[in-house]
């Protein structure tokens, strides 16, 4: 039965249009002709979740299957969730508004570690066990992917089984076999039992984590013999081939990425040491030209989006990049769609592309050195020159911008107050590049903005091993580099350190990290990443209250022999080979791309993409 | 000669609570899917030239919307309406269309707007001492209400603004309301437009004030919106060709 939201909740919350769906292209089935009710959950606001390509393709995969109505979940905003409490409303789907305890499968998609409390706050406001321990036969299972199940372990009390890799196989596998067992009537455990030895699938239950003495991992084990040992990623070989829907739902409110997404390719031939999308997304794979244009056609006439944006993780890479934003614009501008480019290495090709692209106000341009001297980015493998940075930066100061944004990261391995200096030195540069371009063709007003980010030890990078800096040092450093910034064409924002301490936490926790969460939950974190939601003492609470502490997790740095949390999971890329490039940036040594050479990660063993071009 | 289309639609249950901003970009999406040729305004960032009639409040739902739609080439009534209404989420509906000859906008020409807005009431007030009440209310000389304008709270006389107020009653919703709540339509025919606006809501307002009915407002609904001159007002439709 659907849930009854009245008008008077409707008209006392914030944005009321994120509960009320029935988008264009939204998907309506009547539930008495399937078979498997899936809710797919993001955890966190309407605005963001709808923004996510994942979501817009799993959903309408799964949908295409005639056996499954797939529908979408979002994290109610506080306002709504009061109201929902108040009124014993359950969390609900926004297509049917039934109450997701009532489906099959609950999916989340984990996107970032901050949203981990959201999940828990989801299941309860359904209505859901938040523990796997705690469901019973009639519950839904709880699964869950996307990049942070990576390292699944601090939710491994909480989700019954992850599906690692990208999930256009998989899914259908799992639903298939769900398909079979439901109609058989058996325990629970069998359908975990028949899905584990699915390639990609991994069931936390069946498997014991045993610790040192030092609270360190001694190891992790399946607990029987059938399971596998690891756990190995799913791949698409070929994206052409892959399923990508020709629909997008379409929201009525503005939402993050409010457009179409053409994913260009999956991976980055650029191997960033602190980069964990780097490495969990190799190899590269591209789609075709062809294939990118023929779906932009598609979505175009589809949804009647006004612009169409190139999404992939370093867009400059895609080989076919001239002539597919060629044709895009010559098909495009006579519909009146614009095409929005992401941040291109700025040299006269993408330049003179963004001109025609987007007839821009020329607002903001985005560099991200992420550190300030050449030494450093030799260590984090940032393959940028300053030479690289000021050509780029004058290109575009002579082409009519004035606004640049530049990133940086604090508290890289090795990092030196130099180092953070010449972050300082840098701006200068960039500020003396656009004094050297004549007035007459450069912008007026020029704006400068350095922000820092806390470098977070991410699993599966080279830097997987390293210590965060404390927040007290990371705090130091930002006033140290505030204080290096005289021009006044220069601004500075910094993140907050304490998030990121968090973040570190979660990125390589263990198993029992997940109690933390529950506890933090219940003493009323959600929405962490929500500046005006986060309350770091009550994480201190909860931390202490487990026994566990954060610094262990965070700061501390990892010994070469040292069993991870994650090392049963099988990305392609080896240990062996993340330990050889940590010792590479110990050594100030840099490591080609992909497109040049091989280093040898690994990924080739999937068979596919740039590792057998 | 001008070449443009007034159509009349329908904002339903459904869409109610998206914002009027929301409603205009369904509609641009719905035209771009529909391939009618309709005429983009020039510059960087071109959108289909259309104009809407009077913005709806979120979480009002009405059967008589207006809006004009330029286009680049000359596209029929029927043709139109069957094209758009093939593209338009559910909730959004044409009911009628006509080709607009003269020239200016249904934004412009608004003066009058009806609703239809279902009340609820302490259950010692009948449907006869709701009009007396509300005969009270009209009998006054002036009523002062305070409405937002843009420079601020101020207070108003609507008294010229009320063309009709009038009770009727209602059906009873038996599984939300228990006996101690009734349940009345009030019809309004209020002024419109970019001249003089009254919301239903102010009214109620100014209504609660002066008799303490203590009135809730369940729904709103917009039953018509009236062009011309405020002695004879037309429907949209006929006033455009």
């Amino acid at each position: 039965m659907a849930v009854r939201i009245s008008d008077e909740i409707l008209h006392s919350v914030e944005k009321p249009s994120r509960y009320t769906g029935n988008e264009w292209n939204s998907v309506h089935k009547d539930p008495k002709y399937v078979k498997i009710r899936f809710a797919f959950c993001f955890p966190d606001v309407y605005e963001i979740g709808m923004s996510h390509l994942g979501m817009r393709i799993l959903y309408h995969l799964l949908n295409e299957r005639q056996d499954t109505y797939c529908e979408r979940v979002f994290a109610p905003w506080v306002d709504m969730e009061e109201k929902m409490r108040e009124n014993n409303i359950p969390l609900f789907a926004l297509e049917s508004r039934d109450p997701i305890r009532d489906f099959d499968f609950i999916g989340f998609t984990l996107q970032y570690e901050m949203s981990y409390t959201n999940i828990v706050n989801m299941l309860d406001l359904a209505g859901v066990p938040i523990r796997t321990s705690e469901r019973k036969a009639g519950d839904p299972f709880v699964c869950a992917g996307g990049p942070c199940a990576y390292n699944p372990e601090p939710l491994a009390d909480i989700v019954d089984f992850f599906m690692l890799g990208e999930g256009e196989e998989i899914i259908n596998e799992v639903m298939d076999v769900y398909a079979a067992w439901k109609a058989e009537g058996v325990s629970r455990e069998e359908f975990l039992n028949r899905i584990v030895n699915i390639e990609g699938v991994y069931v936390p239950a069946f498997y014991s984590v045993e610790y040192n003495p030092d609270g360190t991992i001694k190891r992790v084990a399946p607990k029987k013999d059938g399971y596998p040992q690891r756990i190995r990623k799913r791949i698409i070989k070929d994206l052409d081939k892959a399923y990508f829907p020709e629909k997008v739902v379409v929201p009525f409110t503005d939402i993050v990425h409010d457009r179409i997404m053409l994913e260009l390719f999956r991976g980055c031939i650029r191997g960033c040491r602190f980069c964990q999308a780097g490495y969990i997304y190799r190899p590269v794979r591209e789609r075709t030209p062809e294939r990118l244009l023929e779906l932009a056609k598609k979505l175009e006439e589809s949804s009647g989006y006004e612009e169409i944006s190139l999404t992939s993780l370093s867009t400059s890479d895609y080989t076919g990049l001239a002539y597919l934003t060629e044709e895009l614009i010559k098909e495009m501008e006579k519909k009146k769609v614009n095409l929005s480019l992401p941040s291109l290495r700025i040299d006269s090709f993408s330049l003179d592309l963004m001109e025609k692209a987007q007839k821009v106000r020329k607002s903001g341009l985005t560099f991200a050195p992420e550190a300030g001297t050449q030494r450093l980015r030799n260590v984090i493998n940032k393959g940028v020159t300053e030479e690289d940075l000021i050509k780029s930066v004058t290109i575009a100061f002579s082409g009519g911008w004035s606004n640049v944004k530049l990133y940086f990261m604090l508290g890289l391995p090795t990092e030196t107050y130099e180092d953070i200096a010449g972050i300082a030195e840098l701006g200068n540069k960039v500020v003396g590049a656009y004094m050297g371009v004549p007035k007459e063709k450069r912008g007026k007003g020029l704006n400068v903005t350095i922000s820092t980010s806390s470098f977070v030890p991410k699993p599966f990078t080279p830097f997987q091993w390293e210590g965060q800096d404390t927040i007290e040092v990371l705090k130091e450093k930002q006033q140290f580099l505030l204080s290096r910034i005289r021009s006044k064409y220069i601004r500075y924002n910094w993140h907050q350190s304490e998030l990121s301490l968090l973040e570190a936490v979660f990125a390589r926790g263990d198993r029992r990290t997940g109690e933390v969460l529950i506890k933090a939950w219940q003493k009323g974190c959600k929405f962490d990443s929500w500046g005006e939601h986060f309350k770091f003492d009550k994480w201190l609470e909860a931390f202490e209250e487990c026994g566990l502490d954060p610094y262990f997790y965070a700061n501390r740095k990892r010994d070469y022999s040292e069993v991870f949390p994650w090392d049963h999971i099988d990305i392609g890329v080896s240990k062996k080979y993340l330990l050889r490039e940590n010792e590479k940036a110990y050594r100030e040594e840099t490591t080609s791309n992909c497109r040049v050479e091989c280093s040898g990660c690994g990924a080739a063993a999937f068979g596919g993409g740039i590792c057998v071009e | 000669m001008l070449n443009s289309i007034r159509v009349k639609f329908i904002r339903g249950e459904e869409v109610k609570f998206i914002s009027h901003l929301d409603l205009m970009k369904a509609f641009e999406r719905a035209l771009r899917r529909s391939g009618i040729p309709v005429a983009y305004s020039q510059g960087f960032n071109p959108h289909p030239v259309m104009v809407f009639g009077l913005p709806l409040s979120v979480g009002v739902t009405s059967e008589a919307e207006y809006a004009d739609f330029d286009l680049a080439e000359a596209v029929e009534p029927d043709e139109f309406v069957e094209r758009l209404n093939a593209q338009l989420p559910p909730g959004l509906k044409i009911v009628d269309a006509r080709k607009r000859q003269r020239k200016e906008n249904i934004m412009a020409s608004v003066v009058m707007a009806s609703y239809d807005v279902l009340v609820s009431v302490d259950g010692k007030w009948g449907i006869d001492e709701m009009a007396a009440s509300i005969e009270q209310l009209m009998q006054k000389p002036v009523i002062m209400a305070k409405k937002e304008t843009k420079s601020g709270v101020k207070d108003v006389d609507i008294k010229p603004m009320i063309r009709r107020l009038e009770v009727k009653a209602a059906e009873e919703l038996a599984d939300e309301h228990c006996g101690c709540q009734r349940l009345y339509h009030l019809f309004m025919l209020l002024s419109a437009g970019s001249k003089s606006n009254l919301k239903p809501e102010l009214l109620l307002g100014a209504l609660n004030d002066l008799t303490g009915l203590g009135l809730k407002i369940r729904k709103v609904h917009r039953t018509g919106l009236f062009v011309g001159k405020e002695e004879k007002v037309v429907d949209p439709l006929d006033a455009c060709s």
